[in-house]
């Protein structure tokens, strides 16, 4: 039982490990390689140009700034919309179908298909002349990053005891001084994970990028990446190194924060150790 | 009062931004794009003597069934191999972060990874399998509806089965030691404590899988999008890619308006399902 638990272990190994080697080898590879077949296991040699070429030679710096702009955005309004409905439903007294109504509708988000949004709103954003905007993408990120935010925001809420800012409210001080001088020195920690999970997230995004922007001016990472990726000509390095840029991101951060992940994915559901 | 204060800013952006739009699609899907005038349910009727709809209908069904079915059991029978003969700490970690890795990366990449994997002139998988002695010529995957429904299906499947492993793995481990060893104690080995005692731990888990898999795969669009465009021909054209070309190729936003709200109407379903099974997880 053991031997055959290690051997499909193995075997997955390769599954998973060997697709990840095969991109970023080819992110490194000069031209040279491609004229052969098959293509050599080993790059013939290691080279960055193709990065280079990418971000430099196409301007991907600047998909690369439009990313961190809409998902800042995104974390910063997400969070900040989403405390606005945790912390009602979870320190104040409210009644219990108003609590469950609002984060059932915030959890409807995670249901709602983007592309029934996208057709709407690229007419809308049209008529007011917000087509090809940043600002538009920072929005529509907003919106769609609130059920992780708000779900996560509530599971730490939740774990911070009444007591804490009991103390401070019979000293005194308001709610929202208690709010911001004993709460969220508690939550820093966790506004962090959420911080994180929400931008990895809105990095990931395709559709709304791809359909509501045009040009460089406002494209994301990934809708340069798939712009790589034509019918005729693939440059091979290129569109590998454009991918090996677009997937760290979200694993480096996502493995820092990676005892959340989970657990946010399924809104609480499953608790974790690892 | 402040409680209902604090919550109308949000409230308010949901409805402009949510609420709004959706209201909009109903609008849209009740006129001619073109000319704006109003035409009923014209949209509708339009779609049952759409032969590319039914077919990119029936493309979607193929596909969740096969994405679902293929990731829950892999992933169930992977949980159940890991947790019954991995013991030691570290080789699990090693294990969680393995999975965890494709499941965080971008979609789109996805897509990019697959596309150097199965094209025919740099592509690895045709030159492995020739090693192997599977084959003899080359396979064209992205050419053929058949292997191209593969294709995408695969990309899937790796990148979703390690959510579902990572789910059950979680959920086998808060099973209760002392019930599995009064289980064992009782004679219960392998596939009957799987049966009588884990499963019942993991039903819920595995509803809530079911519809986030359910929810994912039916929407599906980036990697299908960069892995082969909704080809050869329509083959792996699904209701998002259809969709789409409906609405940004050809411009009938009208027309595609009227079928995203059949594809809103199914996701509210999986969204009830959500609901109603699984009220204790998510209700609270």
């Amino acid at each position: 039982m053991r031997t055959v638990g290690v051997v499909v272990l193995a075997l997955l190994a390769v599954v998973y490990l060997f697709p990840f080697y095969w991109m970023v080898t080819t992110a490194v590879r000069p031209l040279a390689d491609f004229y052969q077949f098959p293509a050599p296991i080993f790059p013939s040699e290691v080279t960055l140009e193709p990065f280079s070429s990418v971000m430099i030679g196409r301007q991907f710096v600047t998909l690369l700034r439009n990313s961190l702009i809409a998902c800042l955005g995104a974390v910063v309004f997400g969070i900040a919309i989403g405390m606005l409905i945790a912390y009602p439903v979870t320190r104040l007294p409210v009644p219990p179908a108003f609590r469950r109504g609002l984060l059932n509708w915030i959890l409807s988000l995670r249901f709602l298909p983007p592309i029934v949004v996208v057709i709407p709103f690229f007419d809308i954003i049209r008529r007011l002349g917000l087509y090809d905007a940043l600002g538009s993408l920072v929005l529509l990120y907003t919106v769609f990053s609130l059920p992780f935010a708000t779900w996560m925001l509530r599971g730490f809420l939740l774990e911070v005891p009444l007591e804490i800012e009991e103390a401070a409210l019979i000293d005194g001080a308001s709610r929202l001084r208690a709010f911001f001088t004993v709460l969220l020195p508690q939550l820093a920690p966790a506004l962090l994970a959420t911080a994180v999970i929400t931008f990895a997230l809105a990095w990931s995004e395709f559709m709304f990028g791809f359909i509501l922007t045009a040009t460089q001016r406002s494209q994301t990472f990934p809708i340069g990446v798939a712009s790589l990726v034509t019918q005729f000509q693939i440059i091979w390095n290129e569109m590998a190194a454009a991918g090996t840029v677009a997937a760290i991101v979200p694993i480096l951060l996502l493995l820092f924060a990676r005892r959340y992940v989970v657990t946010a994915l399924t809104f609480g559901a499953v608790r974790e150790k690892a | 009062m402040t409680p209902y204060l604090l919550v109308a800013p949000p409230v308010l952006l949901l409805a402009a931004l949510v609420i709004y739009p959706l209201v909009y699609n109903v609008v849209l899907s009740l006129r001619n794009y073109r000319t704006g005038e109003f035409v009923g349910l014209h949209n509708f009727a339009r779609a049952f003597d759409d032969p590319l709809f039914f077919a990119s209908l029936r493309a979607t069904g193929v596909y969740v069934s096969w994405a679902l079915a293929t990731e829950i059991l892999l992933g169930l029978a992977l949980a159940l191999l890991v947790h019954r003969t991995i013991r030691s700490g570290w080789a699990r970690t090693l294990i969680y972060v393995l999975f965890f890795i494709p499941m965080v990366t971008p979609p789109v990449v996805a897509g990019v990874i697959a596309r150097l994997m199965y094209s025919p002139n740099y592509g690895v998988i045709n030159v492995a399998l020739a090693k192997l002695g599977l084959i003899d010529t080359e396979i064209l995957w992205l050419s053929e509806p058949g292997t191209a429904m593969f294709a995408v299906l695969s990309v899937d499947v790796w990148q979703w089965m390690p959510f579902v492993f990572l789910v059950c793995f979680a959920g086998l481990q808060s099973v209760p030691m002392d019930t599995v060893e009064a289980a064992r104690v009782d004679g219960a080995g392998g596939w009957r404590l799987f049966r009588h005692v884990e499963l019942p731990y993991l039903r819920s888990l595995l509803m809530l899988v079911v519809v986030f898999r359910f929810t994912d795969t039916f929407r599906v669009f980036d990697h299908v999008q960069v892995l082969t465009g909704g080809g050869p021909g329509a083959s792996t054209e699904f209701l998002s890619l259809y969709l789409y070309r409906i609405a940004f190729k050809f411009f009938n936003l009208s027309y595609a308006a009227a079928l995203s709200l059949f594809v809103l109407a199914v996701a509210s379903v999986a969204f009830a399902v959500l609901g109603r099974y699984l009220g204790k997880e998510v209700g609270e």
